[in-house]
């Protein structure tokens, strides 16, 4: 089988699969009567699944492991982004304030080091 | 709705590196970013082809890491059963974890159906061009950020300032708190399990928190 085939099915049928799980519960509930402990379990989702998201991302090294000054720049921009998001809502003032926090203490960091 | 299509750019341009990378033609690379529409799928699928895992480990492996978008379906569930089935089928193929966060806010907040599925789907459609253009210009041009400007940080940052306003009241910290511990400890399992693992434990713990004072 030539490689770009290979690809072409990977693409179908990971496609096709990724679909069906975003469909899945949207296509099942519209049917059914969704039973009551999953109508009160769905508004812990956005909680319980951003955090699964973010919290590896900021302190669990990964690629930057051989970089121990971008690990620790990187808790302390998620704490001020943290706090940014609390009191301003923004998304934007939250991104913005990060990154530049993140640049910030990577240079203090390094320059104390 | 800016952010998250910032936030979605350094994202898309490594998903197209490593389309690139595993040598596909310009049309495989947008075929994957195009009708795989997720990230960590395509960026999982890229490296078990490169890796020439068989074709059977690859789908299972991407659904696996993709089940999280089960969760984010069954969240929507309630929101779009007044649509037609046709538009619950189209808004269902733009469900991604930037757009679920940013729609079901907007679900919540105005309490009307019309409203959080316009937005849903505008949201959506900007989101998926975003994706193709950012996925070929990685693909074309390789990765045009210098890496020690950690712009990829910008990913959690967004989500992360969808995160905080989802802290509403004592039972979802305690679910946010549940899955914090579980993410990190579980990190070993394979193929990202940790992932939905963690979210179904968060959920488990708000629930419990809930009934618990509820009482």
């Amino acid at each position: 089988m030539s490689a770009a085939l290979a690809l072409w099915i990977v693409i179908g049928a990971v496609g096709g699969l990724t679909y069906l799980s975003r469909l899945s519960f949207i296509a099942l509930f519209a049917r059914w009567e969704m039973p009551s402990f999953v109508a009160r379990a769905l508004r812990f989702v956005p909680a319980a699944m951003l955090t699964a998201i973010v919290v590896p991302a900021v302190a669990l090294r990964g690629t930057d492991a051989v970089d121990p000054a971008l690990a620790e720049a990187k808790l302390v921009a998620a704490f001020v982004a943290a706090l940014v998001a609390w009191r301003t809502r923004s998304p934007t003032a939250t991104m913005t304030l990060g990154m530049v926090t993140l640049w910030l203490a990577q240079w203090l960091l390094r320059g104390a080091a | 709705m800016t952010p998250p299509l910032i936030g979605l750019l350094p994202f898309g341009l490594v998903c197209g590196v490593a389309a690139q990378a595993l040598g596909a033609s310009v049309w495989g690379a947008l075929g994957m970013s195009a009708i795989i529409f997720s990230g960590a799928a395509q960026i999982v699928a890229a490296q078990l082809i490169t890796e020439e895992a068989p074709i059977a480990v690859i789908v299972l492996t991407c659904f696996v890491v993709g089940m999280r978008l089960m969760m984010y379906s069954a969240a929507m569930a309630p929101h779009l059963k007044p649509l037609p089935a046709r538009w619950r089928n189209v808004l269902a193929f733009v469900l991604t974890d930037q757009a679920f966060a940013a729609a079901i806010r907007r679900f919540r907040n105005s309490g009307d159906t019309r409203n959080g599925a316009s937005y849903f789907l505008g949201t959506g459609v900007l989101l998926w061009m975003t994706w193709q253009l950012s996925n070929l210009a990685g693909y074309w041009l390789g990765n045009v950020i210098p890496a020690a400007w950690s712009l990829d940080f910008v990913v959690p940052l967004c989500f992360l300032a969808l995160l905080v306003p989802a802290l509403e009241d004592g039972p979802t910290r305690i679910a946010a708190l549940a899955s914090a511990v579980a993410v990190i400890a579980l990190d070993a399992l394979p193929m990202r399990l940790s992932l939905v693992c963690a979210g179904l434990i968060g959920i488990a713990a708000g629930l419990l928190t809930e009934s618990r004072t509820a009482r």
